[in-house]
């Protein structure tokens, strides 16, 4: 469970501490005794006799030995423990003419090898492995008298049922969405991507949680340095739990300090095995639904699978779309401030007017009107978020009302101010990706700061300054706004543009792949 | 911490010639209209843009061939090796303060066309300071980066360009343009020298080649990177000719901006698109005042190893943004300009170019 922790980045300083209380907690030795009785007392103070815990001591077939099942209820499958686990051992008389052996270790070894007929067994005499194998759904069959316990896999709980991706729609393509089992995730990942080369590198994370994480990739695609690098990042984790793989994503993301996501999250499983296929890395995380994808690039953000589904022309049209929303969403309140309150002269005369017109009456500048009602559309969206569904409704009713109508009635804004904060709040929920679009939300205060003190110079400023902040940021050390810059044109076709998918003929160049084409016959266009 | 290759940190023959292209188009291309029509009084000072052109890609071939014989090697480090150390500090130096300059003087540049198009109220000394902040802001992150800049931004600025000429074509009239022929060399070697000023840039071949994949693609990057500005020179000559007739543009501070301000989009969707225009302008301007803060910085690290880029930026910045708020007026400020370039003329292309010939007599080559 010890994890090095290798880098030298500044937040991992604090960690060193949770090793050493775990260390303390783990370090009575708890010994395996060869006793049933004694091992079961252990067993009981070490996790406190929980409700849960389900202990059966039965006779092993006719002999005269003692058995003893262990195993957390609920975690396993209780079909498997009945038909395949206490009946064979009740029933276990005589087999094949051998008659039953008197020697507890070679019951153990019989029972092994030939009673129990469950696909994976293991052995083991280490009590806290045993422990936190029954921890996490395994049976654990302790014989009277042997040296060591067998490990019965039978995890098997209740999970739900897989549902359409909420948070990630699409009115063409796969409807199945990834549940909270990882073992289940990994299935539907394996039903997509058949290759013999593809990976899943299993480990845990959080030295209480005990998390299962696992690396998948495909070997014969995936960069080695990527793959390298992600995996010393992940071994430098080092926490007591991790609830979501977002604890993951912010312990390995390159720069904390950026407002932009550099590891995507999905639970779409055909995203999954796509940028699988791309040549990127995914890491999935028991308990969530949300699987990481790295590396990425702004590009990947803007993009949706339906992109691909949908016939090009369309797939490239909606992909323009979203990057002007893209730009809206950031940009359309600074631009409405600096319109208004510096350069007037920029809108044609009779729109001018008109504008100047509404805004009688209004008593605060553009730049405070414009931030109570971005404020309020903030507001809005995150109240609508968190209530159930019926009464979300509501909010957006009210909202609807107190933003389109009272408030123009009541003289605090302006109608042209009320399409402004409309315009962009339907730009930033066509951003496909949500931290995306909170990354967007954000800028756009700091947008309309810079209008209200230098105007169309502040916006001006501010792009310059977000890009100078893109072009410098990473993820997993591949450049973010790549293939923009560093300029790989033989990406361009799957950009902005989404190029007819016979055209598509190489991954992307800028994760340096080690199978670059994706057709048999090679770049032939 | 980056699994990037060392390739990609390094940049490649177009990257470069595209960086020299960026640096070259800043304010120089907004004025030169004006000095130009001022010393042919006709259209053919096409002739000079092109006799310039050349000019300038001669030097700009020998500076590169210069830093292409010391791959991977600082200027401060070439000029040591060819003219003994204590002249590489005095070189290098001088070249701190002229590139150091050249920063005050884009900043101020800014100021000072923001103040003339867009603001009414906001003082010269705050438009200055928050673009010197973004500078700032650009130079202090990696220098790959802040070179990766200028290939988003120029395409950007190109865009805006075609569109301004697109507008202005039916504003052309024919006979703004003639007569043909009709200046003597004289003037147009002045005007020669005049545009010569608006070439200025693509010494950073100097600084650069060090960062290239290939430095031996130096040249080819120049010609390249000169290419571009000498063909935008001329659409953008002909057109304000066309438009203004070299009368009226003689008398124009920013003939440039003045041809967008006829643009006329139909529809009347935007108006004074000059604004607009120079407000996208901002972008190639921050491009080459980051290169040249850039330039100032890579000298002086080289020379001062121990002392670091930021501590270098915050040194700098005060003494930048002071020497930019020294002009009192316009005219001070274009005799400053004047007088920034042709002491560059020495420093950054008559010096290079002895060193060059001293590095070929005694032999002296740099090694991979």
């Amino acid at each position: 469970m010890l994890r090095r922790f290798l880098t030298t980045r500044r937040k991992k300083k604090t960690s060193s501490p949770f090793i050493k209380k775990a260390l303390q907690q783990q370090s009575p030795p708890v010994l395996l005794s060869t006793r049933l009785q004694e091992n079961m007392e252990t067993i009981k103070t070490e996790l406190g006799a929980p409700h849960d815990l389900l202990i059966r001591s039965l006779l092993i077939g006719n002999t005269r030995h003692m058995c003893a099942i262990v195993a957390i209820d609920g975690l396993v499958n209780s079909d498997m423990l009945h038909d395949q686990v206490l009946s064979h051992i009740q029933l276990m008389i005589s087999m094949a003419g051998k008659s039953v052996p008197d020697e507890p270790q070679t019951i153990l070894g019989l029972l092994y090898e030939e009673v129990l007929s469950v696909s994976e067994l293991n052995k083991s005499s280490n009590l806290i492995d045993i422990i936190d194998c029954v921890l996490s759904g395994d049976i654990a069959l302790f014989v009277d008298g042997a040296s060591e316990v067998i490990i019965i896999d039978s995890k098997g709980w209740k999970t739900r049922a897989t549902e359409e991706p909420v948070s990630e729609g699409v009115v063409r393509g796969p409807r199945d969405g990834f549940t909270e089992n990882i073992r289940d995730n990994t299935v539907r990942i394996r039903r997509r991507v058949k290759d013999k080369n593809l990976r899943f590198d299993g480990s845990y994370v959080g030295v209480r949680s005990k998390t299962a994480l696992i690396i998948a990739y495909i070997d014969s695609i995936v960069d080695p340095e990527m793959l390298n690098e992600v995996k010393r990042r992940i071994a430098t984790i080092d926490i007591d739990e991790v609830e979501e793989s977002g604890f993951v994503e912010q312990w390995i993301e390159d720069d904390f300090l950026s407002p932009f996501p550099q590891i995507h999250n999905t639970e779409r499983p055909d995203k999954v095995a796509a940028a699988l296929f791309q040549g990127r890395v995914a890491i999935l995380l028991d308990g969530t639904p949300m699987v990481l994808i790295l590396p990425i690039t702004i590009g990947l953000l803007l993009h949706s699978p339906e992109d691909y589904y949908d016939r090009w022309i369309a797939g490239t049209l909606a992909r323009l779309l979203r990057y002007l929303a893209a730009f809206l969403a950031v940009f359309s309140p600074a631009f409405y401030i600096a319109l208004v309150t510096f350069h007037p002269g920029l809108i044609p005369s009779d729109l001018a007017f008109s504008i100047a017109a509404t805004r009688d009456g209004v008593p605060f500048p553009a730049f405070v009107e414009s931030l109570m009602m971005v404020t309020t559309m903030e507001l809005l969206q995150e109240a609508g978020l968190r209530l159930p569904k019926p009464i979300g409704q509501t909010v957006g009713i009210v909202g609807g009302l107190v933003i389109g109508d009272a408030a123009v009635s009541a003289g605090i804004v302006s109608p042209v101010m009320v399409i402004v904060v409309a315009l962009t709040a339907i730009a930033s929920f066509a951003i496909p990706s949500y931290p995306l679009a909170i990354a967007f939300r954000m800028l756009r205060f700091l947008a309309m700061f810079a209008a209200a003190i230098f105007g169309i110079y502040g916006v001006v400023l501010t792009f310059i300054m977000i890009m100078i902040h893109l072009t410098n940021l990473t993820s997993i050390g591949y450049p973010y706004l790549a293939p923009f810059t560093p300029q790989m044109p033989q990406d361009w076709k799957d950009l902005i543009l989404r190029a007819p998918i016979t055209f598509l003929r190489k991954r992307p160049g800028s994760l340096h792949p080690k199978d670059e084409t994706r057709t048999r016959t090679g770049d032939s266009t | 911490m980056s699994a990037q290759t060392l390739a990609e940190k390094l940049i490649s023959k177009n990257h470069m010639g595209i960086n020299i292209a960026s640096v070259t188009i800043g304010v120089g291309i907004l004025t030169f209209p004006r000095t130009l029509a001022k010393a042919t009084g006709a259209f053919d000072g096409w002739i000079s843009v092109i006799l310039s052109g050349l000019i300038a890609w001669i030097i700009g071939w020998m500076l590169a061939k210069l830093a292409a014989r010391f791959p991977r090697q600082t200027f401060f480090e070439y000029t040591s090796i060819i003219a003994s150390k204590p002249v590489g500090y005095v070189l290098t130096a001088l070249v701190c303060v002229y590139t150091m300059m050249f920063v005050s003087f884009e900043i101020r540049a800014i100021g000072n066309i923001s103040k003339q198009y867009l603001f009414y109220n906001t003082p010269v000394e705050m438009i200055t300071l928050s673009f010197l902040l973004i500078v700032q802001y650009a130079v202090a992150g990696s220098r790959i980066a802040m070179l990766r800049l200028n290939l988003l931004f120029l395409p950007v600025v190109f865009v805006v360009i075609a569109i301004v000429l697109l507008f202005t074509t039916q504003l052309v009239e024919i006979e703004n343009v003639r007569p043909f022929f009709s200046s003597d060399w004289r003037s147009l070697l002045k005007g020669t020298e005049g545009v010569g000023l608006s070439y200025s840039g693509f010494e950073i071949i100097l600084f650069y080649t060090m960062l290239m994949r290939n430095p031996q693609d130096g040249p080819r990057a120049i010609a390249l990177g000169l290419a571009i500005p000498v063909l935008l020179y001329l659409t953008i000559y002909m057109f304000v000719i066309g438009v203004f007739s070299a009368e009226v543009a003689k008398n124009l501070t920013y003939p440039t901006i003045e041809l967008a301000k006829e643009v006329e989009i139909p529809g009347g969707f935007f108006e004074r698109v000059e604004s607009i225009f120079f407000t996208i302008w901002i972008m190639t301007i921050f491009n080459t005042s980051a290169m040249w803060l850039d330039i100032t910085i890579i000298n002086l690290t080289s020379m001062f190893t121990r002392i670091t880029k930021i501590v270098w930026i915050l040194i700098l910045s005060p003494i930048v943004y002071f020497i930019a708020m020294l002009p009192q007026n316009l005219v001070d400020f274009f005799s400053f300009a004047d007088r920034l370039t042709y002491s560059g003329f020495i420093i950054v292309y008559l010096i290079p170019i002895i060193l060059l010939l001293m590095a070929k007599m005694r032999g002296v080559k740099g090694h991979e």
